[in-house]
């Protein structure tokens, strides 16, 4: 299983890639194998508000819904819309296909880093 | 928590990587590496395997086993024969499901009743309770026996490598057998909880489950979880115990009856008598039926609400107890609902093909008021969102196999009429196909649909001649000493070709009466059925009249015809068994090696069982005479008062010295029709051997009362008179014909076998002893081989074999060689035609070219009147009539 150095995590499974003051969020590989196929993806809109460690969307595999926590607080500037189509995307991607992007971020979850994720991974699985 | 059971495939499941859960105590896999999406795919297009073996199995025996079940199931078990299974519900005395369950007779003495994982504990104690006031003992044969769905369009296909080839079960659904699969024991029942048309359960000893489940992998079925059975069986509209059955979202019952399903697993037949929930389950009946007509309040009482398919119109993905909304009342709630993958298909009817490209919809099964109808627009509460979504009528049709095929939900719409339009260029045009279609059909096509044959041209001017447009309604008058009195003025040249007609064909069939006034096979048929209805009640009117049964015939799996089957002719004239609630028909037994012929001995012991009121010969897919012979003494042996028919559709211009004689050999009746291998235009006769001073006289005379007024009024005159002709044409060339038509078959069948098709039948006799022939080109591949024929010019029909289901997976072409034998083709043309089509068919060769070829060698009609005296005649009549 793959856990992408440059990634930050959550403890709900959320990846968090921070540059520029815009944070990209996604679901990591270990989520996406939890969940099952996953055949849709509720997701907010442009300029919503979002907090840390609450639920902004859930995504739904055949098997159950699960919400996804965004692990910072901040406004959401862009949202992937192309998951709304080919949600399983975040089943063969997880780390290409982003959910959403969030500006001015004012807070953030306790994040781990790849190594001790894979850990906690690991502990969990 | 105690530990989590284990089925006899834990370990193989393990291997294979499966996703291990706790369900209902069983740690059973979910999925498998490839995923919920990618196993439903490939069970509804390839082959799945599912461990069932977590299911309760019990056996039941004893003397007062039948007693038992009959107390303590929904169903009647005493309509269960032997081999078969039923689906059927453990009710409660409310009228509630304890769970639902299936019920197998694989043996005569014992039955099996499967029940769902979770509530195996629960059944056990309920039913070992019950079973203390009978002489009958339960046994959890659960470890002992492991079970197998194997599920999807290739599982008959795979089974039958294990067979070593031998049948696995009858086709229908809920048939049973018990056979060896390479050598090992195995209970093979065609169910299953997929929808699938194609599917069977196998029951193996709890040491063979994982040798045949990892054959089966070897041979190309793949594992598929709980998952993929759950997104299945809602697609497929089946229920699951906790969902559709037992409590809903408040904690209130379900009655059983909520659930449409019920109607077949529910039974009052007397022979079931009492059992526990029957009251509450008859109130429940009456509710369900007032629903049925609409009269939703007076239901309210007893069945607010019911089971319906709800798909969603925008995006979301609904979950159990999710509250639904019609307008802005909330009508109930959802019970099941997932995301469901299908492949999109692409073309229509038969052409209709899958690609591999796949998409998914959101849908599932919802408890909501009784007033909700199909199409109704509902909304869902998906956390907080009211997604809008519609009741399709269903999310699958499972009729048409191979396949289940997903219907997708559209909505209504409203028809526009078109008004004020110039139908001038369509009425040209309609001339101008018209002509194409003629010059096609008649000069350009090779025509071997058996159920064909083109008439002479005195035949086809005559029928388009003035009695075409004309009445002469008739009926004997007993006043009249039974003489023709007619309704009608002007009528006077067509009673007199009515009275030629029955002549001509007296003497051709060799009977004492014929009435020609039916104008078709199907409707000489209805009106035989009708007389001997009305025969059977002559002598009490006071009360309903008692329908027929039993009634032996040609299964229209094993060749039979529509119009001899309850779905077709029979529908409003054969009874219902009282003790299996089926009609009450019984089929010819068949040659197990030869499903072609009907198998004497066997049928013989059929009607000693049975006692036939009446036997129907006679099939549409029809290669050896009937054997009515044999049949006609048996029962006379056995001093019935059967009455025999031979529905002579097809070969009734075979009638004669090359074929059979029906009533030299013993039938009664014989009906048909007038254009197959009869040199007619489309009708119906119905001839009889039965003398005025013979009891059964009286259905004669009921027969001729059921054709005119019975059946028809307008008795289609031009035709009438046009068969007058053909039937002098056939009682003057007959012999030749016949012959002709006999050689024919058997020479184009060895032919096509020696060009390496797959001719059915028997060789022995050249394959055919009528005029038609059968090819088998593989399972589900008839249509694409009939239409590439046509697109050669070569038209035949796809027809499904005896051991493939229903004609949506035709393997055969069957054949006739009337037409092309009229228009004169000898041997040596039909050994052409032999090679021509092993082209096209084997080695899909253009031969179009080779069909104009020999099509117009063969353009002028034989046997028939051509000299130069009738010829001109004939071309007198057209001028002076102007056609």
């Amino acid at each position: 299983m793959n856990f992408p150095k440059e990634l930050q995590y959550a403890k709900s499974h959320e990846w968090v890639k921070e540059a520029d003051g815009v944070a990209e969020i996604g679901i990591s590989e270990f989520a996406q194998d939890q969940l099952g196929d996953v055949v849709f993806v509720n997701l907010p809109q442009e300029g919503d508000e979002v907090v840390a460690g609450e639920a902004f969307g859930d995504v739904e595999s055949v098997k159950a819904v699960s919400d996804l926590q965004s692990p910072v607080s901040g406004i959401v500037c862009e949202v992937n819309e192309a998951l709304l189509d080919a949600p399983e995307t975040l089943n063969s991607d997880p780390y290409g296909a982003w959910i959403i992007r969030v500006k001015d971020v004012t807070d953030r979850e306790e994040l781990m880093d790849a190594e001790a994720y894979e850990a906690f991974c690991a502990e969990e699985g | 928590m105690s530990e989590l059971k284990r089925t006899q495939l834990y370990d193989v499941h393990v291997a294979a990587g499966g996703k291990m859960v706790d369900f209902g105590g069983w740690d059973m896999p979910v999925q498998y590496p490839t995923g919920i999406v990618a196993e439903h795919l490939y069970t509804r297009h390839f082959c799945s395997l599912f461990d069932v073996s977590h299911m309760g199995r019990i056996l039941v025996s004893g003397p007062q086993r039948v007693e038992f079940l009959q107390h303590v199931l929904s169903s009647n078990v005493m309509a269960l024969d032997l081999n078969e299974a039923q689906y059927c519900i453990i009710p409660n005395e409310n009228g509630g499901a304890i769970d639902d369950a299936y019920l197998y007779r694989f043996e005569d003495d014992r039955f099996l009743l499967v029940v769902n994982a979770a509530n195996t504990d629960k059944d056990l104690v309920h039913l070992r309770k019950e079973v203390q006031a009978f002489d009958c003992t339960l046994t959890d044969i659960t470890k002992e026996w492991a079970s197998i769905a194997v599920q999807g369009p290739k599982s008959r296909e795979l089974l039958t490598i294990l067979s070593g080839g031998a049948p696995l079960t009858e086709l229908m659904k809920n048939c049973l057998n018990t056979l060896p699969l390479e050598g090992r024991v195995a209970r093979i029942a065609k169910t299953g909880y997929t929808g699938e048309p194609l599917g069977y359960e196998v029951f193996v000893k709890s040491e063979d489950a994982a040798w045949l489940w990892n054959r089966l992998v070897e041979l190309g079925a793949k594992p598929a979880g709980l998952g993929a059975r759950d997104t299945l069986r809602m697609e497929a509209m089946l229920p699951l115990y906790g969902h559709e059955m037992g409590e809903d979202a408040e904690g209130k019952e379900i009655p059983i009856y909520a659930v449409s399903l019920a109607k077949f697993a529910v039974s009052f037949s007397a022979q079931k008598g009492n059992f526990i929930g029957r009251e509450a389950l008859a109130k429940q009946y009456e509710a369900f039926q007032q629903i049925a007509n609409r009269h939703y309040s007076r239901a309210d009482g007893i069945l607010p609400k019911k089971i319906v398919p709800i798909v969603l119109l925008d995006r979301g993905v609904m979950r159990k107890d999710m509250p639904v909304y019609k307008d802005d009342k909330m009508v109930g709630w959802i019970t099941s609902g997932t995301m469901v993958p299908y492949y999109v298909a692409e073309g229509e009817g038969m052409a209709t093909t899958y690609t591999d490209e796949t998409a998914t919809r959101a849908l599932g099964m919802a408890y909501v008021d009784n007033t909700v109808e199909t199409d109704d627009i509902l909304y869902v509460d998906i956390r907080g969102r009211r997604i809008k979504a519609a009741v399709p009528r269903f999310h699958m049709r499972v009729d048409a196999p191979p396949f289940a095929r997903p219907i997708l939900y559209t909505p209504p719409v409203e028809d526009k009429a078109a008004t004020g339009v110039n139908y001038r260029p369509e009425a040209m045009e309609l001339i101008q196909k018209a002509t194409e279609n003629h010059i096609w059909r008649q000069r350009k096509c090779i025509n071997l649909i058996p159920s064909e044959n083109s008439a002479s041209r005195a035949v086809q001017l005559l029928c388009a001649s003035d009695p075409a447009f004309r009445y002469a309604e008739h009926k004997k008058i007993l006043s009249f000493y039974d003489h023709e009195i007619f309704y009608y003025q002007g009528t006077k040249f067509i009673e007199k070709v009515e009275e030629k007609l029955v002549e001509q064909l007296r003497q051709y069939l060799g009977a004492t009466e014929v009435e020609t006034r039916v104008i078709s096979g199907q409707m000489s048929n209805m009106a035989v059925f009708s007389s001997l209805m009305d025969f059977k009640n002559r002598n009490n009117r006071k009360v309903t009249p008692k329908r027929l049964g039993y009634i032996l015939h040609n299964h229209i799996m094993k060749g039979g015809h529509l119009s001899a089957q309850p779905m077709g002719a029979l529908h409003d004239y054969v009874a219902v068994d009282p003790v299996t609630e089926r009609n009450a028909v019984v089929p010819f037994p068949v040659l197990p090696d030869n499903e072609y012929k009907i198998d004497v001995e066997e049928t013989k012991k059929v009607i000693d069982q049975y006692r036939p009121e009446f036997i129907i010969f006679g099939k549409s897919m029809v290669l050896h005479k009937e054997p009515v012979r044999e049949i006609r003494q048996f029962v006379d042996e056995m001093g019935l008062d059967t009455t025999i028919m031979y529905d002579m559709a097809h070969v009734m211009g075979l009638v004669g010295d090359h074929f059979q004689k029906p009533f030299e050999e013993g039938a009664e009746i014989v009906t048909g029709s007038t254009h197959k291998t009869f040199f007619g235009p489309q009708r119906g006769l119905i001839g009889v051997n039965y003398k005025p001073d013979e009891l059964k006289w009286n259905l004669w005379k009921t027969i001729e009362s059921r054709a005119f007024p019975g059946s028809v009024s307008n008795h289609h005159l031009g035709t009438q008179l046009g068969l007058l002709m053909a039937a002098y044409e056939m009682n003057t060339f007959k012999d030749e014909y016949q012959g002709n038509i006999i050689a024919n078959a058997k020479h184009f069948a060895k032919c096509l076998k020696a060009e390496g098709l797959d001719v059915a039948g028997d060789p022995a006799i050249d394959y055919t002893e009528t005029h038609q022939v059968i090819v088998n080109v593989g399972y589900a591949q008839g249509y694409d081989i009939a239409e590439r024929l046509e697109a050669n010019n070569i038209i035949v029909n796809y027809q499904a074999t005896p051991n493939e289901e229903s004609f949506t997976a035709s393997g055969a072409l069957r054949m006739g060689v009337s037409e092309m034998t009229r228009f004169g083709f000898t041997k040596d043309d039909f050994a052409k035609l032999a090679s021509i089509m092993a082209d096209c068919i084997l080695r899909n060769k253009d031969v179009t070219e080779d069909v104009e070829k020999l099509r117009s060698e063969h353009l002028t009609m034989k046997y028939c009147f051509n000299d130069d005296e009738f010829t001109s005649a004939l071309e007198n009549f057209l001028g002076v009539i102007g056609l």
